[in-house]
């Protein structure tokens, strides 16, 4: 009896298309990629309505505890006093005509830090502010209307 | 004169094996690397800093004052913040550019003084636009209201 002799044949995991999925994704990652300029860890409040925030903006946040960091949205942002905000946003807008701030600031903050900021913004020209805003849970809007 | 016949099990092949380790690796450094930045917001468009800011008669404005604990008083009135625009739309109705003035307590949280601003730009999808959003700063008050 003749018997028909088996080809043996190697066991292969084919990964070609697996770098082609991994590229994708670094070329996902690489076209979404932004710096961000202030990574400062607040808790923002949550609001219904919320804007895109442009990406040359200036930065501005606030912590809890009084904490105010700067950035005209060009370097890394850093820790400065409330009596310099003034002279921080004169800068920006003389440099950077039109360009918005944005107000990131811890929900819980006391209202007076964030009135001396806004001040601050008006005195020096400033046109637009965004205040920076989480999305609110659904529902929640009609549960805080009662 | 026997010439040995060449080997042609072994295929030409590219390895890409280690492609897709470079690339994972490539991967893991911006996964790790990037965070979710918040980057949206609420608009607040400041208005121009003037010598002579316009009157307005608080009797034409309806004023929201904001508590220290968070509690919305309404043109003197404890007001929940999902009523305030049922009251406002009467008012509105008669006079769309009427000013609605958000005044927060500077001992309150910043958190509540956007609920209030959040709550009267939602109007607009219920079809109550408030056109004329003011929050002046406590220097404002004390220059031009006082």
């Amino acid at each position: 009896m003749n018997l028909h002799v088996r080809k043996r044949q190697d066991a292969v995991i084919p990964t070609a298309s697996m770098a082609d999925i991994a590229l994708l994704l670094i070329i996902f990652f690489l076209v979404t990629f932004q710096i961000e300029v202030d990574k400062t860890q607040v808790a923002l409040p949550a609001t219904g309505i919320r804007l895109e925030v442009p990406e040359e903006a200036a930065y501005i946040s606030i912590t809890e505890d009084g904490t105010v960091r700067v950035s005209t949205g060009e370097e890394i942002s850093q820790i400065v006093s409330m009596a310099d905000v003034h002279t921080f946003a004169s800068s920006t807008v003389s440099k950077y005509p039109g360009r918005p701030f944005v107000l990131k600031a811890d929900t819980d903050t006391p209202y007076r830090l964030v009135d001396q900021v806004i001040d601050a913004l008006k005195q020096s020209q400033a046109e637009t502010i965004y205040l920076l805003s989480e999305q609110e849970a659904m529902g929640a809007g009609a549960a805080a209307g009662g | 004169m026997r010439i040995r016949k060449k080997d042609r099990g072994i295929t030409e092949e590219i390895p890409t094996a280690t492609m897709a380790d470079v690339a994972f690796l490539l991967i893991i450094y911006f996964m790790v690397t990037s965070t979710f930045a918040a980057t949206r917001g609420l608009d607040f468009a400041l208005p121009k800093e003037e010598d002579t800011p316009p009157m307005i008669e608080k009797e034409e404005s309806v004023l929201i004052e904001i508590q220290p604990g968070g509690q919305y008083v309404v043109d003197g009135q404890p007001m929940e913040l999902g009523d305030i625009l049922d009251y406002l739309e009467p008012r509105l109705e008669r006079n769309p550019l009427k000013p609605v003035i958000i005044r927060p307590d500077p001992q309150s949280s910043y958190g509540y003084m956007v609920d209030a601003f959040d709550e009267l730009r939602q109007g607009a999808e219920r079809g109550i636009e408030v056109k004329n959003i003011s929050i002046p700063t406590q220097r404002e008050i004390e220059a031009f209201w006082n």
